[in-house]
């Protein structure tokens, strides 16, 4: 509506009147940023991840090579990269898991004082430190921690547990804290799109609750919960903060890789392995678009 | 659609399973933050807790004498109070544009969406290479510029959602009524997403205020806060770094409370939204506008 009537207000037969379309001019501070800032940067290492490194400069020269790339498979690299995915995949499942109930709480089960509060809870860990609420679980998961303590102290086991801190179990308990709230948002945003009528059909035909969340509420919440798996995992294949705080010594992931290997300024080969997971993230998040219509579900925002 | 129109029905047992899975949720993400918190004050070198009545502030003493910390703390307010500045404003103006795009808006919330899913070690590393071709020295600035993108998407969303309250109507009778586009802005849609600039601002601050894999790759000569903090955690803490935590903690509860408390209190009976609101998104802004403006009938 604002749209067509604006449009029809300003009809752009110039350049200044094309740029001075509502829609072009409002959106251009932030198109120079993300393009700018965002884009530009991506677009520029996946160019010089095929350019060679040049010992005489510690810098990079343009000659054409698939060097960097054919090192990603080399000295133990290529491990890395499947173990952080599994990471993410492990994360992701286990964050669905937790947060499709919490989701459905929040959109079908609770009041709307209660259904606020839920969500704000939810919200609150975007805006606090990742890194100190990954650096917490030390506490809690340490030799002296209070688990240890707790377990000592009930007489469950006679020594602390020692695989309970730095270890894979600590980096997945961490990560699975840390990203939980990006699997409930798409799902609470799904559940609060599904028809109330719809629901209430289905408990006046006789349905109870299971064949109801099993017939009715799962299949219409889908592209939300796969959106869910997606953005955990897409954000977890990108950290570094809870295997760097909480995994074992020698622990890695792609993060730490790039970091590690721009600390031995082999530039093309960060930017090969940067390059990898900026395309492989792409690809997840154009196909869930495709599939589910990521872009759709966000629509009503603002509205 | 409301979200809460619709509410299913479910025996107690099946009531207390989901509402125990949505509470180890919220244990898993809240519990170890205040276990470190209650630590926090516990005097001794051994961490662990300690009864209130011992509880001591003496670590968060020892901070304030800390030089190092406080230059640290000093740059990253710097950097989140310009990362603010420059996002807010360009993320209410994308959320303007949003509304006004048509059938491009899809394809501009992915854009944004990818933006935003962009693994900070990488933006961090694209940028320092960029800066370092065009021989930007890496200072405050370089950190702000990437936490300004970062912050973007957030201040994007949350201008949006406020936004809702704007109808095209009040726009179109500022218009009938010889108001330039301008006019129309300052007059009828800022007051009406005030709140929403306020959190937004706010949000900006603390995304900033908390990021380090960007900032890793683009700081200058003074770390920010994060960054010293990540320093302190990988060796051998002393306690202090528990006191440091805990008192960045505060400081991010204190902030978000404070958005949630004002945006309560400002939260009348049937609001100014439309019924199509999910509620959620909402409260995601934190904030509901004034419900006796005259424009909201």
């Amino acid at each position: 509506m604002v749209a067509e009537a604006s449009e029809r207000l300003v009809r752009p037969q110039t350049l200044a009147g094309w740029l001075c379309r509502p829609a072009l001019a409002l959106s251009l501070p932030a198109m120079a940023v993300l393009v700018g800032l965002g884009l530009a940067p991506l677009a520029l290492i996946a160019i010089w991840s095929f350019w060679s490194f040049d010992p005489a400069t510690y810098w990079i020269k343009p000659e054409l090579t698939f060097a960097a790339y054919r090192a990603l498979f080399e000295t133990g690299r290529f491990p890395v990269f499947v173990r952080t995915i599994g990471l993410a995949g492990v994360t992701a499942v286990f964050c669905t898991i937790l947060a499709f109930p919490a989701a459905a709480v929040i959109g079908l089960m609770s009041g709307p004082r209660r259904a606020a509060i839920l969500v704000v809870l939810f919200t609150i860990p975007f805006f606090t430190s990742a890194l100190i609420r990954s650096f917490a679980w030390r506490l809690v998961l340490g030799r002296t921690g209070i688990v240890n303590e707790v377990l000592v102290a009930v007489g469950v086991v006679d020594q602390p547990i020692e695989w309970l801190l730095f270890s894979n179990f600590a980096v997945a308990i961490g990560m699975i804290a840390a990203y939980l709230p990006f699997a409930v948002m798409p799902m609470v945003l799904v559940l609060a799109r599904i028809e109330p009528s719809v629901i209430r059909a289905s408990g006046d035909l006789g349905a109870g609750f299971w064949t109801t969340l099993r017939r009715i509420v799962l299949p219409l919440s889908l592209p939300g919960v796969i959106a869910g798996f997606l953005f955990v995992f897409v954000v977890a294949l990108g950290t570094s903060t809870e295997i760097q705080l909480l995994g074992g010594a020698g622990d890695s992931s792609i993060a730490i890789m790039i970091n590690d290997v721009m600390r031995v300024v082999n530039f093309p080969l960060a930017f090969a392995i940067a390059t990898s997971v900026v395309v492989l993230m792409s690809v997840l998040i154009l196909l869930a678009n495709r599939w589910l219509g990521l872009s759709r579900m966000f629509e009503d925002l603002g509205t | 659609m409301n979200i809460n129109a619709a509410t299913l029905e479910a025996s107690t047992g099946t009531r207390a399973l989901f509402l125990g899975l949505l509470a180890l949720g919220l244990v898993l993400i809240y519990a170890p933050a205040v276990y470190l918190l209650l630590a926090s004050f516990n005097p001794g070198m051994q961490l662990g807790l300690v009864p209130p009545t011992e509880f001591s502030l003496s670590w968060y003493r020892a901070l304030l004498g800390d030089n190092k910390l406080l230059f640290a703390l000093t740059e990253s307010i710097v950097v989140g109070l310009a990362t603010a500045i420059i996002a807010t404003p360009i993320g209410l103006s994308a959320a303007l544009a949003f509304r006004v795009m048509g059938a491009r808006r899809g394809t501009f919330f992915l854009f944004i969406l990818f933006v935003m899913f962009v693994p900070g070690t990488i933006q961090g590393l694209g940028l320092s290479v960029i800066f370092k071709e065009l021989s930007i020295r890496p200072s405050w600035v370089t950190v702000a510029a990437a936490h300004v993108l970062w912050a973007l998407p957030f201040a994007f969303t949350v201008s949006l959602v406020s936004l809702a309250v704007v109808r095209p109507n009040m726009i179109a009778a500022a218009r009938d009524l010889g108001a330039s586009y301008w006019r129309a802005f300052i007059d009828v849609t800022l007051p009406l997403v005030r709140g929403g600039v306020i959190s937004s601002f706010v949000f900006a601050f603390l995304l900033s205020f908390n990021e380090y894999a960007r900032a890793y790759y683009l700081v200058g000569r003074q770390n920010t806060l994060p960054l010293t903090m990540f320093g302190a955690m990988n060796s051998g803490a002393s306690p202090t770094i528990y006191a440091l935590s805990g008192a960045v903690l505060i400081i991010s509860f204190a902030l978000v409370g404070a958005l949630m408390i004002v945006g309560y209190r400002h939260a009348g009976p049937g609001g100014g939204w439309k019924k199509s609101t999910p509620a959620s998104w909402k409260l995601l802004m934190l904030w509901r506008p004034n419900a006796r403006s005259p424009l909201l009938k």
